[in-house]
């Protein structure tokens, strides 16, 4: 029990005064009207940042990090699949060592040839297709058996 | 030299696993009846041969029709039934990049083999070629041998590496070029 009641009572009164007056102060402040006056560029020009990181510990946050975890989160294939494989061939030695080492006169008969194939094929399908009509009816077949179509199907 | 165009991905990778066309088909065909008919002409003149050094009489499968005609029939049924069997693929199937798969796309067995290459001749000989029609207007490609023996025909060849030696070779061409150039200097 308190020595002075008289005292307790006027400590209380404070109390609840605050309680109602403060929330109604904050309430009429403007903080954006505050916000606007203040002038941020100002206050981070101030701001020192080289001292900042000066005073910041990298090595023990580098220690932190799990780097394991993180690759295993990585979808490598994903990554690889985003590389152009055809403009890194191009524009690196890469294409010239595969040149070197996989050319023969045999290889590139048969690109050509097996190339030149499918162009034809094409040719004479949609030749086939004018003369018999069918056009926008062969737009719906199917372009290979479905194992090896769902196989070809990029992952989703 | 003339640099070949790199086709499009479209036109190469993008192929892979479809059914193949009339062209192709028709041209491995007909290395495939030059390859078969080459390797029988090669082998009865070599048994002729160990014929006439055994015997000492001269001896000619080619003047004695009817046992010529049954290796000959023979002997193509063993070309293609071996090699589809075995590979999914003959001489001239490889060489245009086809391979031959069952109706859903996987490896063909001994069997189907067998009506293919049996279908083959019943396409050939008893509709005189019409059942191959159904490359072009069929909607799955299939001759009527491959109705028979439940398969399908499709392009199977390393699309991806071939086009990156096409790409190799344009590249590689110009600094070549340009080599030549500084030892000509």
């Amino acid at each position: 029990m308190s020595p002075n009641p008289i005292g307790n009572k006027v400590e209380q009164l404070a109390q609840s005064l605050a309680e109602h007056i403060v929330p109604l102060i904050v309430d009429a402040i403007n903080i954006d009207a505050i916000l606007d006056k203040v002038d941020i560029n100002q206050i981070v020009e101030r701001v020192d940042v080289n001292e900042i990181v000066e005073r910041v510990d990298i090595q023990k946050i580098i220690d932190r990090v799990d780097v394991q975890e993180i690759i295993e989160r990585v979808d490598i294939n994903a990554i690889v699949d985003k590389i152009d494989i055809d403009s890194l061939v191009e524009q690196t030695e890469l294409g010239s060592i595969i040149a070197r080492s996989t050319t023969g006169v045999l290889t590139e008969v048969l690109d050509v040839i097996r190339a030149q194939g499918v162009g034809l094929d094409d040719f004479i399908f949609r030749w086939c297709n004018l003369l018999l009509g069918r056009r926008k009816k062969v737009a719906g077949w199917p372009a290979g058996p479905p194992l090896l179509i769902a196989k070809a199907a990029p992952a989703p | 030299m003339t640099t070949v165009p790199v086709p499009s991905p479209a036109l190469t990778v993008g192929r892979q696993g479809n059914y193949a066309g009339a062209v192709s088909r028709l041209a491995a065909f007909a290395a495939d009846v030059g390859a078969s008919w080459g390797l029988y002409t090669l082998g009865v003149a070599m048994l002729n041969a160990a014929f006439k050094l055994v015997s000492g009489h001269s001896f000619s499968l080619s003047n004695h029709q009817l046992p010529a005609f049954i290796v000959l029939t023979l002997w193509e049924f063993l070309y293609f039934t071996y090699q589809w069997a075995v590979s999914g693929k003959t001489l001239g199937m490889a060489v245009l990049g086809l391979q031959v798969v069952t109706k859903q796309g996987g490896p063909i067995s001994g069997r189907q083999a067998v009506f293919r290459t049996v279908g083959l001749g019943i396409t050939l000989f008893l509709t005189l070629g019409i059942g191959f029609l159904g490359i072009v207007y069929q909607h799955e490609r299939r001759a009527l041998n491959d109705l028979i023996a439940g398969t399908a025909v499709v392009y199977d060849w390393d699309a991806r590496a071939a086009r990156l030696r096409w790409i190799a070779r344009k590249e590689a061409q110009p600094s070549a070029a340009s080599s030549a150039r500084r030892h000509g200097d």
